[in-house]
């Protein structure tokens, strides 16, 4: 008997620091919605649904652990019902619940539904006993089809969509740095652009003239200072189409 | 924008010009006009350092206050062209000499010319006496009407003509050149540059025609 | 006269520095390159600017002087909009430098310059027609451009483009050298990877072998 009181005692204190933990959880994430609504983005709120579904689930494992004993076979009774203020319950309770009067303890040691949910709950169980069984079956058949359906449809979009990923990865070729230099040195320099055509098409002597300034050019410079020469030389050739190559 | 004439406004024997634009304004006052401040067209020249074989260019760089976001080039075929006042700039790096060697271009020293002076309004018209100076010394008086609601001088020359004539004479009895081959054309404030240029020209031949006797 | 354009022009030094990266993008790929900058830049909701433009390049060269170019831009859209462009040689700097500098003159110019061009004794070397949208993110400038040859000479309408690639610009027009600048555009263009990588393009190894300087 006392080993069994003690497991139970051991398991209400796990199941209290579950409780209490999703208890902080919740109360931060009403923190996040009331204080930071202005700068609130969506993925931290769904961190926060995540982490309550955790606690949950733990929860509820817990519950149907091996180690905890059946619940639903204890029994909880009311001792003592008073209309005073009970300071050490409103310090357990956060102030939520400052008295154990009368009006507290079928709301809070309820086991079973409100009674209009019962008879709700009643309602549709009739309803569904009512249905005939190949009916019921068909109805199950096409949600069945439904979801499956549904599930494929996702299953092949997110196949493309990891598939195109995986495209993008294999082929980051958007760029190309021949192209930046090759459009690059054509807006400057007029790559390709001086040597398709003739460069003075209006007045085709004047590339002669150059030629002849160049020559005229190179004789006197020559005498006189040699290091001058070769940039004159060099720029004259520049401004001369048909000797490039 | 409008239709401007400019003239040149000789100055009699014995009277300074400072006398001759004062008694204009004097005049301009009587019929109505108000002073709206000054204004200023400068012109400066630059010739190439073209290689042999090509002609030499001189290149009239002009600004007018009336415009004082562009600047007016005029070649000595008389192209002219209008352009941000950073043209200016683009001309200096032209001209700058760079170790030892010479610009494209080089200004030519002491050959800047400007006519500066009061500005008037009277209804429709803006009137201009301006006092041309090149390095300081007085060179005569050019004076300009604009008449801004119309911009074809042929429209508006008539009702011009009377308008100047009441305080300039004979000086106005016939249209400018320029205005008059533009008869039928939009008139453009390149025009009016033009118009100046031509005066500017004609004031530097007188210089240096006075100064070759000597 | 401005002020500080006089102090250029007693300095002869122009007051304009342009910091940019160059990059380019491929064909294919471009549409995910607009959409991203479409992101990115500041008018997000009404469509991009256009524009298509014919580019002639005039040098004057003389018997001692390096030759001078400056870049003429003619509007196909707009035919009244003449645009000529003086460009520095970029400055590569060092490493700590996050993006190219030169120095830049824009000078808006009336449709007689190329008359004027001619008479002042430049001479056309090349055209092409460029064409694209542009964006704005505060004062940087975004380009994507399509660069095209000119089948015939002075004819906008027979073309061939330059490559399968769009040309990528990111550049800011400032007055004085301002640090931050280069890393915003850092910033941005690391933004764009891995579409576009907007570079300090190397011009001194684009340059024909004959070697032409402009400063």
């Amino acid at each position: 008997m006392q080993k069994e009181e003690k497991h139970l005692e051991a398991s209400l204190e796990a199941l209290i620091q579950r409780v209490s933990e999703l208890k902080s959880s919740i109360g931060a994430l009403i923190g996040k919605l009331e204080h930071e609504y202005e700068t609130l983005n969506w993925p931290s709120v769904l961190d926060s649904f995540a982490l309550l579904s955790g606690q949950l689930t733990s929860l509820g494992r817990v519950l149907k652990g091996d180690k905890v004993p059946a619940l639903k076979n204890q029994l909880l009774l009311p001792i003592l019902i008073s209309p005073e203020i009970d300071e050490s319950l409103g310090k357990l309770t956060e102030g939520r619940v400052m008295m154990f009067n009368h009006e507290i303890p079928p709301t809070y040691l309820r086991t079973k539904p409100q009674p209009e949910v019962e008879e709700k709950t009643q309602q549709l169980v009739t309803k569904a006993t009512c249905l005939a069984q190949d009916l019921a079956h068909k109805q199950l058949n096409n949600l069945n089809k439904f979801t499956s359906n549904l599930m494929d449809l996702m299953n092949s979009t997110k196949e493309d969509w990891e598939n195109d990923a995986g495209h993008k990865n294999s082929q980051p070729q958007m760029c190309s740095q021949d192209d930046t230099n090759l459009l690059v040195a054509t807006a400057l320099y007029g790559k390709d652009l001086r040597t398709t055509r003739p460069r003075h098409p209006k007045s085709p002597q004047i590339g002669m003239m150059q030629a002849q300034q160049a020559n005229n050019r190179q004789n006197p410079v020559m005498t006189k200072a040699p290091s001058a020469i070769k940039t004159t030389i060099k720029s004259a050739a520049a401004s001369h189409p048909y000797q490039r190559p | 924008m409008g239709v401007v004439c400019v003239y040149m406004y000789p100055v009699p024997e014995g009277k300074s010009g400072q006398q001759v634009v004062d008694s204009m304004q004097r005049q301009l006052e009587l019929l109505g006009a108000v002073k709206t401040g000054n204004f200023n067209v400068d012109c400066e020249t630059y010739l190439s350092n073209n290689p042999q074989g090509t002609p030499q260019r001189s290149l009239h760089l002009l600004h007018n206050s009336e415009q004082p976001a562009s600047c007016f080039s005029v070649l000595d075929t008389g192209t002219t062209l209008v352009a941000d006042v950073l043209f200016e700039v683009l001309m200096a790096k032209l001209t700058q000499s760079k170790s030892g060697k010479d610009g494209f271009y080089q200004q030519r020293k002491g050959f800047k010319i400007e006519s500066k002076g009061p500005r008037f309004e009277i209804s429709d018209f803006v009137i201009k006496i301006g006092s041309v100076s090149m390095a300081s010394n007085f060179k005569g008086i050019l004076v300009e009407v604009e008449y801004c609601p119309c911009a074809i001088p042929a429209e508006c020359w008539d009702l011009m003509r009377e308008m100047m004539q009441s305080f300039m004479g004979t000086v106005a009895d016939t249209p400018p050149a320029i205005v008059k081959s533009k008869k039928d054309q939009f008139y453009t404030p390149a025009d009016t540059i033009n118009q100046y240029l031509e005066h500017f020209t004609n004031f530097r031949k007188a210089t240096v025609a006075s100064q070759q006797p000597r | 006269m401005d002020p500080s354009l006089h102090q250029a022009l007693k300095t002869g030094i122009a007051p304009l520095h342009e910091y940019f990266l160059q990059g380019s993008i491929l064909d294919a790929s471009k549409e995910y390159l607009i959409h991203r900058l479409r992101g990115l830049c500041d008018h997000a909701d009404s469509q991009p600017e256009q524009f298509n433009d014919h580019e002639m390049v005039f040098m004057l060269s003389g018997q001692q002087q390096a030759p001078f170019t400056v870049h003429l831009r003619h509007s196909l859209l707009a035919p009244e909009c003449w645009h000529l462009r003086y460009v520095g040689v970029a400055e590569m700097g060092d490493k700590t430098r996050q993006t190219l500098v030169r120095t830049c003159l824009d000078v808006g110019v009336s449709e007689t310059i190329i008359k004027f061009l001619n008479e002042m004794g430049f001479r056309m070397e090349y055209e092409f027609v460029a064409r694209g949208i542009f964006f704005h993110k505060g004062i940087m400038k975004v380009t994507v451009t399509k660069m095209f040859k000119m089948n015939q000479v002075n004819d906008t309408k027979s073309l061939e483009p330059v490559s399968a690639s769009h040309l990528v610009e990111v550049s800011v027009v400032a007055s004085t050298s301002q640090e931050q600048i280069g890393e915003d555009m850092k910033n941005f263009a690391e933004q764009l990877k891995p579409l576009v990588l907007l570079e300090k393009v190397d011009h001194r190894k684009l340059q024909p072998v004959t070697s032409q300087t402009n400063t």
